[in-house]
């Protein structure tokens, strides 16, 4: 990788957007050498798989005997007769709403304070991400329960009682759990500031405006790209939480099923119960529901999210 | 708790390089307000690692059981355990496969993904709009949905049992989130810079190493710190497609010490999970400066 | 098996799919070594095991001694914990892949039999010897008449309790044949007296319900994989454990809902009870936890005397169907199994072993805990019944919707009735497929 450059730049606002590129076809043949990896890794790693999975979920598998057809009825069974189903898409939607925005906006708010410290920014930015490096593993799983069982660390001082073994808390502590994990989208944040040009602030300040001007003229609309990627990244991520409530409900999703996040259910039907077919049809529907969530996400970002790429329109 | 995502009080405080000498003293007394929040957050924060740490030199008995943050007695045996290994196979061998896979990850993930990105950000070619789609749905499948179908395509190449399962879908930027972070990064770049670069007589391959790429240098740096932890830590994977002990990584091992069938050996497996943490927090140290760094040399100053 | 072929090509059309995307694309150079390569000729076998890094090196050990005495194979050894185990064994035989030798549970059989995965080990009888093994044990290895599976140690579930608090307390100690009702009031009792709850809650736990339901001469499943018992029973089970739970003489929910499979995160691993039942083995790691030490006492009997627990295989051994070498891995199951040297090796690593000869053979050399289990596994030999034979393939999901369905009783959102005709629905689906 190079990692040094002497091209010389000029500030993005000095010049004038030319008109139509041409040279169309050279160009294309240029994307598809840039895409070939991807290509070869979509084809066979993912979309081969997609398709396999796509096919068991309109059939009875259960991992050893051949998958026979079934039609809809994974389908029907799962909207029907199920309602451990759709305790599970409570719980999910409750943690998405809780834990996307309240990660998302800790990461922000600690990923600004940092830019604007002097000293000790490297410090501050370890000593902040070095909870995410722990994943979510079987050791803080144990410390989670630890800190809040009763009579645990959280109980002591907030006089709470527990919340891992109470239906109505366990799933905080869960979301606790990602959120304090918040090291992701921090770092995300911060290169995406890294990439705000310094002139801007600099014309600015010549311009007489204040910090909070400066704040929604220009970190806003210049980190735009970032925020809606951290935006429709965790989101995706918390709709298909898994790691955190597996490790500290020890894989069953309980106290009384208030844990048992989406796919920890499919988890449970697909490897546990060993009804593939029946956990793949739940995974092809929450794929429509991620994408139609997103897809709401990406029209939104037409009105607020700003590309330099595509000038300042 | 607050939910909302404006920065209030200090942190709007974003300018770090304009003249502000005219306003020292408010500015002084806001550094140390900005400092002591951060400490008392902090304070917080790393309350459950300390814990970690505490547990680690924990007898048996207090493992679970004790509440206390500070152990008893120091039970240094627990490291002795852990760091004997597993199954002959010593901890430093754990350590150097840990670090090969990681290592090869990285070096996939940042090369394929920015190639990838680099296409669907800045070149224009048939189907874009739909690939890209196709790219971000790949990421809302459940990944226990295609674990079958991957596992058997990986068997009938005849990679079980290798790490090629672990390092060849990095080299093919089969793992969108990146692909996706990178596009967003480079769409953040004025669509001059390729224009100035064109005009000097470079070509897309050019214009992608000598323009695009060091300008995307703190997404490159975010791709390459996340894919080393997130591929450390991903037990699953690990699990699924090594079978020879001496090809297992520290994060296999890890959960070995822990068996519901029989007894489990708590102390130890946290005195492991320290131990599998420090490379981890060597790498993230090492290059999280360049986080910053990569901006202030990447001559976008202008 | 007739369903073998039909599996085979299902897989095989994916990897044609593969072929074809593969070859498509320009990239076919990546395809990499082959791990499972022998060389110099040897027969390679895989051998894999759930267990915890002892159980790893004491096997390890045994496996050293079988390939000295047979140069001509070498055998690859694979471990992990339990349930990840479980799930990695199932993607490799759903993948076409598992291993030559493997361990396995007593739900596994049923499945992995049926799925056409393990060898019928009828085919190798001139290489295993089964003469020193129990009939009833045996027989809990067999699907459909067959002998899928080897019994390799067994276990029996035990009252295990914190020796001193229980006689500090004053109330009568367990003894064999003590009914359910006498251990509920010795529940009481103990948490009258000593402040904390008898035991765990033992609503929660399958297990339990089948050493009481044993009691009361029925059982879990009939022998054409039915459903042994009715909502009635399970409503009668849960009332009793709800009841006991309410009146704070067995642990409380909250307690309860950690329970994860190790010792440490039941009520006596941290202290918050007297009691547990579970299986005499894993109790071990209760020696560590408990200061003053634990007994193991007998299960209690229904109320006319008769005994609900048995001796159950704690793990068994089995050969894959497709192994590539099935006489020699045959061979090493019966390494593992009967020879005197590798039992000397084992111990009781794997629970006190089914062969009757080597059981006797090893018990002088055993020691702490191992000399607990097997005096306390002497004390039952000859009163308890014969083991049923491995639950049908249903039983995995039941056992967690049985965790489940009590856990809405216990955090009192479901009452006993209710939560019983959920689990037995669910059940009838499960085994109707």
């Amino acid at each position: 990788m190079t990692t040094t450059t002497d091209t010389p730049v000029t500030a993005p606002a000095a010049r004038t957007t030319p008109a139509k590129r041409p040279g169309g076809r050279q160009r294309e043949g240029a994307a598809w050498v840039f895409l070939s990896p991807w290509v070869l890794g979509a084809a066979v790693l993912t979309l081969l798989p997609m398709a396999v999975s796509l096919y068991l979920s309109f059939t009875d598998y259960d991992l050893f005997n051949p998958p026979r057809w079934v039609g809809l009825r994974n389908y029907t069974q799962m909207f029907t007769e199920d309602p451990r189903y759709w305790r599970s898409v409570g719980a999910t939607l409750t943690y998405v709403v809780i834990a996307v925005p309240l990660q998302l906006g800790i990461a922000l708010v600690v990923a600004l304070g940092l830019k604007s410290m002097r000293r000790g920014r490297g410090f501050y930015r370890s000593a902040f991400y070095a909870p995410s490096l722990l994943g979510a593993s079987m050791s803080i799983a144990l410390v989670w329960r630890a800190l809040f069982n009763d009579g645990g660390t959280v109980d002591n001082l907030l006089g709470t009682g527990g919340w891992v073994n109470r239906p109505g808390w366990a799933l905080f502590a869960v979301a606790l759990l990602t959120v304090w994990q918040f090291g992701a989208p921090m770092v995300i944040f911060l290169a995406g500031l890294q990439q705000i040009p310094t002139e801007l602030y600099e014309a600015a300040s010549v311009d007489g405006a204040s910090r909070w001007r400066q704040f929604l003229s220009i970190t806003v609309p210049m980190l735009s790209p970032v925020i809606f990627f951290n935006l429709v990244l965790q989101t995706i991520q918390a709709f298909q939480v898994f790691t955190p409530a597996f490790a500290v409900s020890g894989g069953k999703g309980g106290p009384a099923d208030s844990t048992l996040f989406y796919t920890l259910y499919l988890y449970d039907r697909g490897f546990v119960a060993s009804h593939m077919g029946y956990a793949s049809a739940m995974a092809w529907v929450l794929l429509i529901v991620i994408g139609a969530v997103t897809a709401v996400l990406f029209r939104t970002s037409r009105t607020w999210v700003f590309y330099a790429s595509e000038g300042d329109r | 708790m607050t939910t909302s995502t404006t920065p209030t009080g200090p942190s709007a405080a974003t300018d770090t390089s304009a003249a502000t000498a005219a306003v020292r003293k408010p500015v002084a007394r806001r550094r140390v307000a900005l400092h002591l929040g951060a400490l008392a957050a902090l304070l917080v924060m790393l309350y459950p690692l300390a814990w970690l740490l505490a547990t680690s030199l924990k007898p048996a008995d207090e493992v679970i059981a004790s509440l206390d943050l500070l152990p008893g007695s120091l039970e240094w045996s627990n490291y002795s355990t852990a760091l004997d290994g597993v199954n002959d196979v010593s901890v430093w061998r754990l350590l150097s496969n840990s670090l090969l896979i990681a290592g090869g990850a990285v070096v996939g993930n940042v090369l394929s993904c920015s190639l990838a990105a680099y296409a669907f950000a800045r070149l224009r070619f048939r189907f874009r709009g739909p690939l890209f789609a196709f790219m971000i749905a790949t990421i809302m499948l459940p990944h226990h949905a295609v674990l079958i179908p991957q596992y058997i395509i990986f068997n009938q190449l005849g990679m079980v049992n290798t790490y090629w399962p672990l390092i060849l879908p990095k080299f093919l930027a089969t793992e969108a989130f990146f692909v996706f972070l990178i596009v967003q990064f480079m769409r953040g770049l004025p669509r001059e810079l390729e224009e100035a670069a064109r005009i000097d007589g470079c070509g897309p391959f050019r214009s992608f190493f000598l323009v695009i790429l060091p300008l995307t240098r703190p997404a490159l740096i975010t791709t390459a710190i996340f894919t080393f932890i997130w591929t450390w830590n991903d037990f699953f994977t690990q699990l699924i497609y090594l079978f020879s002990p001496e090809k297992f990584t520290l994060t296999l091992a890890l959960r070995s010490f822990v068996d519901a069938s029989s007894t489990s050996a708590f102390g130890p497996m946290f005195a492991m999970s320290v131990i599998a943490l420090l490379p981890i927090v060597l790498f993230f140290l090492a290059f999280q400066r360049f986080l910053v760094e990569g901006m202030a040399n990447s001559g976008i100053k202008g | 098996m007739p369903g073998n072929r039909t599996r085979k090509s299902w897989r095989s059309r994916i990897a044609a799919a593969t072929a074809l995307l593969v070859s498509c694309s320009l990239l076919t150079a990546c395809s990499g070594p082959d791990g499972a390569g022998g060389d110099g000729g040897k027969v390679v076998l895989r051998y894999t095991w759930w267990g915890n890094p002892d159980r790893a090196a004491r096997t390890q050990e045994a496996v050293d001694l079988f390939e000295k005495k047979h140069p001509e194979i070498e055998v690859q050894t694979s471990f992990s914990g339990y349930d990840a185990y479980k799930q990695k064994l199932a993607t490799q035989a759903a993948g076409g892949d598992a291993p030559d030798v493997m361990q396995l549970d007593y739900r596994m059989i049923d499945q992995y039999a049926s799925g056409g995965v393990l060898l019928d080990f009828a085919e190798q009888r001139s290489v295993l010897d089964t003469g020193e093994f129990d009939a009833g044990l045996l027989a809990t290895g067999k699907v459909d008449g067959k002998q899928y599976a080897i019994p390799q140690a067994r276990g029996t579930e035990t009252v295990v309790y914190d020796t001193a608090q229980w006689k500090k307390s004053g109330v009568t100690l367990p003894r064999e044949g003590w009914t359910w009702s006498e251990w509920a009031d010795a529940m009481r009792e103990l948490a009258e007296r000593t402040g904390k709850p008898g035991a765990t809650d033992p609503g929660q736990s399958e297990d339990a319900f089948e050493v009481w339901l044993r009691g009361r001469g029925k059982s879990l499943y009939t022998e054409d994989r039915r459903l042994g018992f009715t909502v009635d029973d399970l409503t009668h089970w849960w009332t009793f454990a709800d009841k006991l739970r309410r009146e704070g003489a067995v642990s409380p929910a909250e307690q309860t809902t950690q329970l994860d499979g190790t010792v440490e995160n039941t009520p006596l691993g941290r202290g918050r009870a007297i009691s547990d039942s579970n299986w005499d083995a894993p109790s071990s790691g209760f020696v560590a936890l408990v200061p003053d030490g634990v007994t193991l006492a007998p299960m209690p009997s229904g109320e006319d005397g008769t005994p609900g627990q048995y001796f159950k295989p704690s793990m068994f051994m089995g050969v894959a169907a497709d192994a590539g070498h099935p006489e020699e891995s045959v061979q090493l199951v019966d390494f593992m199994l009967n020879d005197p040297d590798a039992a000397k090796i084992l111990g009781a690593t794997r629970g006190i072993p089914v062969n009757e000869t080597l059981r006797e053979s090893i018990a002088p050399g055993l020691k702490d805990f191992d000399r607990t289990v097997y005096d306390y596994q002497a004390s039952l030999e000859g009163d308890l019944d014969a083991p049923p034979q491995a639950p049908p393939s249903g039983d995995s999901a039941l056992q967690t919707t049985f965790q489940r369905d009590y856990d809405q009783v216990s955090y009192e959102r479901m009452s006993p009735r209710e939560a019983a005709e959920d689990y037995v629905t669910e059940a009838k689906a499960e085994l109707r497929s």
